[in-house]
Parts: C-alpha cells; sequence; structure tokens
C-alpha cells in the first residue's frame, strides 16, 4: 500500500476519532471481520537444522474482509535482517566507528581486526535495508529500577542461541553452531574464535565451566537447580570439549533443549539478561572478573570483607550485584553495548561494546549507534506523553494502544511513524478459571463443569470487546495462539466454543439444572435458591484494560442470566488469590503460550511459579505428586503426560503434542480466550522518522526477545 | 522550661520508637512479600520467575523469616547507621534516598516559599481590606485553588505546556540535561522548570493559607487593643503588623510539625504525575513492590521529621506567643 493511502486512512480515522469515543466509533465501522488481514504466513518450518539461507518465504495472505480494518493499516510487513551463515559471503576488511578509531589512533585500543573474532568465525548481519551510518544516541524512556527488561531485551544477542526475525528459525548468537547428538542426550555448542569480552579478554570454554561449576552448582548461589537444566527431575553436566566447545549432557533424551538455549530461559536469555534479573543463568560468565568474588579463589572472610565494605550483608549479595550488567557498570559482558550509568539511577544509560563481535555484510563492526540512554519516567503515562512529544527515538515498551489515537494525531509534529507488530497468543485478556477453587462448593462445582465453561464461553461477545477495547486490531478467539505458529492446531480451534452462541448457551445452561432464573432474569443456584453470582478478579492498572474487559463481560453475560462481580484488585492482591486458589475467575494474559514448551504457564498449569488455572494442580505436576492436589479431571492428566512426554521427543513428536494439547486445552475451556494477536503488550511501537534499518512490523514474542530479533544493532540515524 | 524540652525531647523518642513498629507493621499488612510483587511484576512484562528462583530470593532476603527477626534485623542495621539494602534498586537504602533527597528538598521548599511568599501579603491584604475588589478577587482565586486538586492542575499544566509551548513534560531537568553532572547550565535548566512545578505544589496551599491568615486576623482586627493601638496614633501599618499579625501566624507556625515531613517527602500525587524525582513517587513505588526496608526507611524519615517538626513549632509558639510561655509555667 502506498503512504499516501496510508495518510488518507488515518486523517479518517481521526476525523471519525474526533466524534466521540474512539471505542463507539470503531464500533460503527460496520467491521466484524474475525482476522487481522496484515498477517504474514509464520509457517517456517521449525528447525534444529542450521539452515544457511534464513529468508523466510513470507507472503501477505489475503486479506479476508471487504475493507482493511482500522489499525491495520498501521501492521506493516513482518520483515529483519538476515543472518549470513555461509563463510564465503563473509567481508574480509573491517572498519570501526569513529570514536573508536581515534582511541586506535591515540593507542588506548587495539585496531579493529583485532578485536574481533578470527575473520571465519564472525556474526555477519545484513541489514534490513541498508548499510548503516555510525554515530547517535538512542533515546527512550524506562521506569525504574524494577525495568530492566527494558534494556535487557535491546542487548540480547549474547544469549547462546537466538531466533531469527520471523521468531520460528533457530539462528547462531553468542555461539557459531550447536548439534544435537543421535541418542538426543548431548546437545554442543561451538564458540567463535577470538570472541572477546567488553574488556577485551577471551570468551572459552573455560567461561561456560566456571559458571557450571562455581556459579550453578554452588549451592549457596543457586539453591535450587533451573527447571529447564534437568530432564524428568535429573540434572545436567556441562563439560568442557576443547577450548571453543562446551557440551551439556542429559541422562535421558532431551532435545527440546536446544528451544531451551534459543529461548527466553535461565540458561538461554544470555549472561546480561539473567545477571539483570539477579538469578545467575545465562550459562557462562566472566571468569577472570567474577573469580575475586568467590571465597573459593581468596576466603570467606576476605570476599564478605569487600562486600561488607561495599555495604552488602554478605558475599553472595555482593556477588549477585558485581554479577548484574545493569547494576555493574564494570561487569565485563558479550551485549552490542554496556551499562555506563546504572539503571539504579535516574537515566540508564550504555555506550557501545569495543570488542562487538559482528559485522555487517560491508564489514562495518555493529552497532551502528553509540549511545543509548533511558530517561526515568515516573509512571507509563510521562512516558506515553513524552513519546508523543517526539522525546525517543524508538519504544514500544510502555505504550499504550489505547493512545492510539492521539499517538496518531501527533505523528506529524512528533516527526515518528507508528507501527503494530501483533503478538501471537491467543489472548490478552483471558477468563482464567479458578479449576482448582473450592471456596464455595456450588461454585466449585459449575466451575469444574465442561458444559457451564462453555456456555460461559459462548455468551462472551469478542468482536464487540474487539472494536471497543482493542480498537480492533485484536483477533476474536480461544486461547490457542495465531494458525501461523508452528503449534497451533489449525484455525478452527481459534474458534471452537468460542463464538457468541447466546441460544446455545441458554440451552445448555437449562440442561445443566440452571433452569431457575430471579426476577432479573439472572439464574439461581442450585443449593440455597439465591442468584448464582460469580466473581471475576482483575487487576488494575496494566497495559491491558483488564477491569474493562470484564465489565463488558459482565453486560454481556446478561443474556445468558448468569451475574458476574467485577473486583478490582492491585495486582499483587490479585496474584495473591490466584496462588491459593481463591479465586473463581482471574483476567490476566496469556502471553508467551505460543511457545508452549518454553512458557507453559498461562497456558496449563504445570508452573508453580505463576499459575492462574489451579495453582495446587501446578504443584502436583511440578512436584511430582509429592505437593498440591491431583486434578480429577483425567483431561488435565492427559495433558500433564503429554506435556512431560515432550521434552524427551523430537522435533515432530513436540509438535504432534503440542497440537494435542491446544486441542484439549480449548476443548476444556480451563481458560476461556477473548481477544488476542494483538498488539496491546508491547506491540505499539513508535519510532522516529530518521531512523534506519527499523522493520515495518517485528515479531512481538517473548521468546523472540523483543525487539532483539530486529537486531537493533542494525538500527540508525540516518543523517 | 528546660523540664518541659527534656519531657517533650523523651516523648519524641519513643514516638520514634512507636513508628518504626507501626511502619513496619502497616508495610507487612497487604498479603505477599516483596517475592511475590516481583513475580507479579515480572508477569506484567512478559516474563516468568519459577518458583525455585522465588524461593532463593526468599532466603536471600530473609523473607522466610518471621515479621519480628525481619524487624530486629532492620533495627540492629539502623543502630549499626546502615538502614539495609533496597532490594528492587540493589543499593544501600541511604544512598538511593539521598540521591532524591536534595532535589525533593529543593522542590519542597521552592513550593513552601511561593506559598508563603503570596499567602501573607494576600491574606493580610483580604483581612484589612474586607469586601474591597481586591479582597473579592483574591477570594475568588483562593476558592478555585482550593477546588482543584493538585494532580489536576499538574495534568492540566502538562497538557497545556505539551501542546501550545512545545514544553518537555514532566521532570525538573530537560531531557538533555538529566544525566548531565550538575554545571551551571544544569542549574539554570533547573530554575527553568522550577516555578512551574512550585506554583502547582503551592496553589492549594496558598489558597488555604489566605483563607486561614484572613479569618484569623479578621479576628484580632475586631478586638479592643488594635483600636487601642489607633487611638494612641500608632502608624496603620505598624498597627497591624505589629500585634494582630504576629497573633494571626499562630497557625501558620503550628503547621510547621506538617512541613518538616512535605520538604523531604514532597506531594506523592503531584510528583508522580510530573514524573519529579523527589521521594514521593519512591516511596509509593516501595510500598507497591513490598519493598520492606525501604519503604520503612521512608515512613521512619517521614515520622522523624513530623515529631521534630513538632517539637520545633512548639518551641516557636512559645516564642512567638507570650500567652503560651506564660501558660505554662
Amino acid at each position: 500500500m502506498s503512504k499516501r493511502d496510508k495518510k488518507i486512512t488515518r486523517r479518517e480515522f481521526l476525523r471519525l476519532a474526533t466524534v466521540g469515543a474512539a471505542g463507539a466509533v470503531l464500533a460503527g465501522c460496520g467491521q466484524t471481520a474475525t482476522t487481522t488481514p496484515a498477517q504474514e504466513e509464520l509457517t517456517t518450518a521449525p528447525t534444529t537444522v542450521p539452515a544457511t539461507d534464513a529468508t523466510a518465504e513470507l507472503t501477505v495472505a489475503p486479506a479476508t474482509s471487504e475493507a482493511p480494518k482500522i489499525g491495520s493499516e498501521l501492521i506493516g510487513k513482518l520483515e529483519g535482517p538476515e543472518i549470513i551463515r555461509d563463510a564465503a559471503q563473509f567481508p574480509t576488511k573491517f572498519s570501526e566507528a569513529p570514536t573508536l578509531a581515534t582511541l586506535v589512533a591515540a593507542g588506548t585500543l587495539p585496531p579493529v581486526e583485532d578485536r574481533l573474532p578470527d575473520p571465519e568465525d564472525l556474526m555477519v548481519i545484513k541489514p534490513l535495508h541498508e548499510i548503516g551510518q555510525y554515530g547517535g544516541t538512542w533515546r527512550r524512556a524506562f521506569t525504574g529500577p524494577a525495568d530492566h527488561e527494558n534494556g535487557n531485551r535491546i542487548v540480547s544477542m549474547d544469549k547462546i542461541l537466538h531466533f531469527d526475525y520471523t521468531g520460528a528459525t533457530i539462528m547462531p548468537s553468542l555461539a557459531k553452531d550447536w548439534s544435537v547428538s543421535d541418542d538426543g542426550k548431548t546437545i554442543t555448542i561451538t564458540l567463535r574464535k577470538g570472541v572477546k569480552w567488553s574488556d577485551g579478554e577471551p570468551l572459552t570454554a573455560d567461561d561456560f565451566i566456571f559458571w557450571f561449576e562455581d556459579i550453578y552448582s554452588d549451592p549457596t548461589i543457586v539453591p535450587t537447580p533451573f527447571p529447564e537444566m534437568q530432564i524428568n527431575g535429573k540434572p545436567c553436566v556441562m563439560k568442557k570439549v576443547d577450548d571453543l566447545t562446551v557440551a551439556f549432557e542429559f541422562p535421558e533424551p532431551y532435545a527440546f533443549f536446544v528451544y531451551q538455549l534459543a529461548g527466553s530461559t535461565g540458561i538461554g536469555a544470555g549472561f546480561a539478561t539473567r545477571g539483570a534479573f539477579q538469578n545467575w543463568g545465562g550459562g557462562y560468565c566472566p571468569a577472570h572478573y567474577l573469580k575475586q568474588f568467590l571465597p573459593k579463589y581468596s576466603s570467606e572472610e576476605e570476599v564478605n570483607k569487600k562486600a561488607k565494605d561495599e555495604g552488602f550483608d554478605d558475599w553472595v549479595a555482593y556477588l549477585k550485584n558485581r554479577y548484574s550488567w545493569a547494576l555493574n557498570p564494570e561487569v565485563p559482558t558479550m551485549t552490542p553495548w554496556t551499562t555506563v550509568s546504572p539503571l539504579n539511577t535516574p537515566t540508564w544509560s550504555m555506550t557501545r561494546n569495543p570488542y562487538f563481535w559482528a559485522v555487517d555484510t560491508d564489514g562495518n563492526q555493529l552497532p551502528y549507534i553509540d549511545e543509548i540512554t533511558m530517561a526515568l519516567a515516573e509512571n507509563t503515562e510521562v512516558a506515553n506523553l513524552r513519546a508523543i512529544a517526539g522525546e525517543y527515538d524508538i519504544q514500544e515498551r510502555h505504550m499504550g494502544l489505547a493512545n492510539l489515537p492521539v499517538f496518531l494525531e501527533n505523528a506529524e509534529k512528533g516527526n515518528y511513524t507508528i507501527h503494530l507488530d501483533p503478538a501471537f497468543n491467543g489472548s490478552d485478556a483471558t477468563l482464567h478459571l479458578g479449576n482448582a477453587y473450592t471456596g464455595d462448593p456450588e461454585i466449585a462445582k459449575w466451575i469444574k463443569n465442561k458444559d457451564f465453561r462453555h456456555a460461559l464461553s459462548m455468551g462472551i461477545d469478542r468482536d464487540q470487546l474487539n472494536e471497543a477495547l482493542w480498537l480492533g486490531v485484536g483477533t476474536p478467539g480461544s486461547t490457542a495462539p495465531s494458525p501461523d505458529t508452528i503449534y497451533s492446531p489449525g484455525p478452527e480451534w481459534n474458534t471452537k466454543w468460542c463464538t457468541l452462541d447466546v441460544e446455545q448457551a441458554n440451552q445448555i445452561l437449562d440442561g445443566l439444572g440452571l433452569d431457575k432464573k430471579d426476577g432479573d432474569g439472572y439464574r439461581l443456584r442450585t443449593d440455597n435458591g439465591e442468584r448464582l453470582r460469580l466473581e471475576m478478579i482483575t487487576a488494575g492498572g496494566q497495559f491491558i484494560p483488564y477491569t474493562k474487559v470484564g465489565e463488558m463481560i459482565r453486560e454481556q453475560w446478561k443474556a445468558i442470566g448468569i451475574d458476574v462481580e467485577i473486583k478490582e484488585m492491585e495486582r499483587n492482591l490479585a496474584f495473591g488469590m490466584s496462588a491459593n486458589d481463591e479465586h473463581q475467575i482471574i483476567l490476566w494474559a496469556n502471553d508467551g503460550s505460543e511457545m508452549l514448551y518454553l512458557f507453559a504457564r498461562h497456558a496449563i498449569p504445570v508452573d508453580p511459579g505463576e499459575c492462574h488455572m489451579g495453582m495446587a494442580f501446578a504443584k502436583w505436576y511440578a512436584s511430582n505428586g509429592s505437593q498440591g492436589t491431583k486434578p480429577d479431571d483425567p483431561e488435565m492428566l492427559h495433558v500433564f503426560d503429554l506435556y512431560r512426554e515432550a521434552f524427551g521427543l523430537d522435533e515432530a513428536g513436540q509438535i504432534e503434542n503440542a497440537k494435542e494439547i491446544w486441542k484439549i486445552v480449548v476443548e476444556q475451556q480451563w481458560s476461556i480466550g477473548t481477544v488476542g494477536q494483538s498488539p496491546a503488550f508491547m506491540g505499539l511501537r513508535i519510532v522516529k522518522n530518521n531512523m534506519g534499518n527499523v522493520p515495518e512490523r517485528q515479531v512481538n514474542a517473548q521468546h523472540a526477545r523483543t525487539p532483539c530479533t530486529s537486531l537493533p544493532v542494525t538500527f540508525f540515524f540516518k543523517s | 522550661m528546660i523540664a518541659y524540652i527534656v519531657r517533650r525531647l523523651i516523648l519524641a523518642l519513643l514516638t520514634t520508637w512507636a513508628i518504626t513498629v507501626l511502619s513496619f507493621i502497616i508495610i507487612q499488612l497487604p498479603p505477599g512479600d516483596y517475592v511475590t510483587s516481583y513475580i507479579a511484576s515480572m508477569s506484567a512484562s512478559g516474563v516468568g520467575v519459577t518458583e525455585a528462583e522465588a524461593q532463593a530470593l526468599r532466603i536471600q532476603y530473609g523473607l522466610d523469616q518471621p515479621i519480628y527477626i525481619q524487624y530486629l534485623k532492620w533495627m540492629g542495621l539502623i543502630a549499626q547507621g546502615n538502614f539495609g539494602m533496597a532490594i528492587e534498586w540493589g543499593r544501600p537504602v541511604l544512598d538511593v534516598i539521598g540521591d532524591r533527597l536534595t532535589l525533593t528538598v529543593v522542590i519542597s521548599v521552592a513550593a513552601i516559599v511561593f506559598t508563603w511568599a503570596l499567602a501573607l501579603p494576600i491574606g493580610i491584604y483580604s483581612a484589612v481590606k474586607r469586601y474591597s475588589i481586591g479582597d473579592y478577587i483574591a477570594t475568588f482565586i483562593g476558592f478555585i485553588g482550593l477546588a482543584i486538586p493538585g494532580f489536576m492542575l499538574a495534568l492540566i499544566v502538562m497538557y497545556v505546556g505539551f501542546k501550545y509551548f512545545n514544553a518537555n513534560v514532566g521532570g525538573l531537568f530537560s531531557a538533555e540535561m538529566a544525566d548531565a553532572p550538575w554545571s551551571w547550565a544544569k542549574f539554570v535548566d533547573m530554575l527553568k522548570h522550577l516555578p512551574i512545578v512550585a506554583i502547582v505544589l503551592g496553589i492549594g496551599g496558598t489558597a488555604q493559607m489566605i483563607r486561614i491568615m484572613r479569618s484569623n486576623l479578621l479576628d484580632e482586627l475586631r478586638k479592643p487593643y488594635v483600636m487601642t493601638a489607633r487611638a494612641r496614633g500608632l502608624p496603620e501599618t505598624r498597627v497591624i503588623l505589629k500585634y494582630p499579625v504576629r497573633v494571626a501566624l499562630n497557625p501558620f507556625i503550628s503547621t510547621l510539625g506538617y512541613l518538616f515531613p512535605y520538604v523531604v517527602s514532597g506531594s506523592i500525587i503531584v510528583s508522580m504525575v510530573l514524573s519529579l524525582p523527589t521521594v514521593g513517587p519512591l516511596l509509593l513505588k516501595a510500598l507497591i513492590a513490598q519493598d520492606l526496608f525501604l519503604a520503612g526507611t521512608i515512613v521512619l524519615m517521614l515520622g522523624v521529621m513530623t515529631v521534630i517538626g513538632t517539637f520545633i513549632s512548639d518551641l516557636l509558639l512559645m516564642w512567638v506567643d507570650p500567652r503560651i510561655r506564660l501558660g505554662k509555667q
């Protein structure tokens, strides 16, 4: 579509938007389409066999509605930079940023050839549009020390493996290559020869083994092993094969471990990210720097004294601080930018890593941008207002979809462009039912009843929700992920039981014996004849307006005679209730669920770290039955079996099990989906018009560490 | 006199101790702890925390211990002049507060100066020239100032600034100055942002002060001693300023007790809206995150400032108002 078309539609949209509330206007546009037309095919077959050609076939699916939906104008083509894996195409001459060239000329920094890995072991990236120019400071917003993900996600190239820009194919990152043994028990990674930490020291297999032996295996530091580092409760052993080769050995087949290395997991998310999380992950760490803080290499008294001198309780607390790239500017990293002014100050600033190990196809050392500064915004509304004023160069985090009309109105003045990046998860606001709820026996009985759950789901008018609260850019449906993703059981499962059908819902409820109603038309309880009143918890102040969604569903359920009370709570309280199975229904996201095995917690009750559809069941699953409650629903037990089994299966088996799980999840409606595949969560991206190599659309997914798969090292300021 | 001061001092210490206990209990009251809040905040930003990680965090921060042990630990730290670690910030509590304290004091003092500089003369004028046009205007503006909540005014100022003046939105510095080291240019930059902030913060208080000053002074002006002074032929300014105004100042002085904590915390809501780097938003975030030591220390600090403020205002009142001084003896 041409730029001209875009403009007209935007103006038209604005004109309409000024008439009244955006929701009412959008609802009046007569759009009832249920699919987002501009969605790309993401059916690139997943493969752990490294592909030499990463260009995925991207075809724009034909629009299914007559006219494109408002907002879909802003959803562009999924695109991104390409990682070149054929050494024959590698550049042989290298250049660097002028700031670094000055240092080299002054003799304080070795020449670029000496800082980069060996020429055949480079990470070579073909930028999206053009070779960029060096320089500039990328301005962004962050909301305080809890917002470390804001920066982590930009520098996540220090992951061992990562995904390409489609989010579907595993790609090398810190590791040059990887392989899985025939028996599926050993996963081997190969490092880049000559690759260096940001202080110039070499990174070798010893940094991995140091991490495994001295950090990960020390119970004082890491009291409990990472779940992804075990298969069926049996732990992994990391071994050094040679200086550049590390093997992860498991007692049982665990082919899925490659995905764990590429995903946003404790082992896979990189040294920087997991350090900022203060949970010791990443799989490697700078041994030469961290040894001074470990008692093993001096004495407990000495390291404790060091910690006390800096105001820390003990050496573990100090080590944790030293381990975090966001808090400690001194720690060497493998990231494209390193911290200058730490996260716990009013401005989190970063500068380029002179030893970064990636170049563009012309041999220019990346990143292009010199510095990143994140200014503290005490609340997200201030961040939104500043973005509207054009104070940020690229910002996707904290930008609210509800502010889209205002963003559009000021786009010219603020000199920015808006991109929408829909996610792949099925439902942004999901009615997670308290399947292990016991508080009110009558309510608990109905929640456990599959037909009752179907009726609740069919009583929701998702199109209305989408038009009013997602500005029409979402896709109504179940919790199942987008049909474009690898684990999708098929498009029919996105609508099954999740299409408005008041008549059938009423028939089901009548048939269940809930046929008596009070004067207001609400159904009565079967035990004491009072009104059957459900309770739905919502968390306030989130990216997704959960309470508004709840209130709208409340109105919609009147037609099926179900009364529900919406209780908005502070997020912690809501989570507290759901962690104790005290909730009947909680409205929360299901983000990340499209990569079922990497992040199952929003899809099925298997992860006691966070679970909204029955914490007692999740505890039972995770503890192999020693804690929690065994679900009495045989279908849930079947899901547990399929899930547990999948980790040892090959690729095809994993996909087959995932599809089967999704079918059961949709059939059972333990969680009821509403509207998803939308840009509501980190999918509204404000990009200043002078930024180069920024994709029209990027993968918006947890496992892709958005925006990292768009490789921010290739972004640049056009002069 | 001395005995009175000593008695007050002992009471002040006891009050402070009670504040530490109370603040610790109140902060602990909501269900969950820092780790549950951390899990929720991570989930909201699309990240998972495993149960094992959560447990490890609880052990590391000592959150698995009973509340009184945590309290004693905190007291032990305070005795050493160390207020513990702000968990979320990964830095000692004193550093975290210290960063923001100077700016908070600057902003608050600016707001107070604005309030008093405006409220006192206008209040006196309104009382002396009662029912004049000037009085009506001052009253009208005063009522508007009272009726508009500070955060509302902040929002309006921000919107108008953004829409018509292309001004920076929120904050105390321009974007390019925020992380610059202190310099003359940065100071000037702050002075440019300060008046708006001071007005927004001070306007409500100003309106209130004008009303109080006006009504107090009116009461005094009616009294016979004023008439006597006039009859003796004292100049009008002296008649008003020397006695009635001095008496009417009493309420200003007795509010010192509240001004002290205000000076160190700033207004929480307005600071949030305007994104001011003051202690107020820090307290709110610490409470939401259930960052025990940080929230506890700020609450303790506010309590201590209230106690000191009340103490000083008592002394000042004794000095200003002979009736109190003589009444006590």
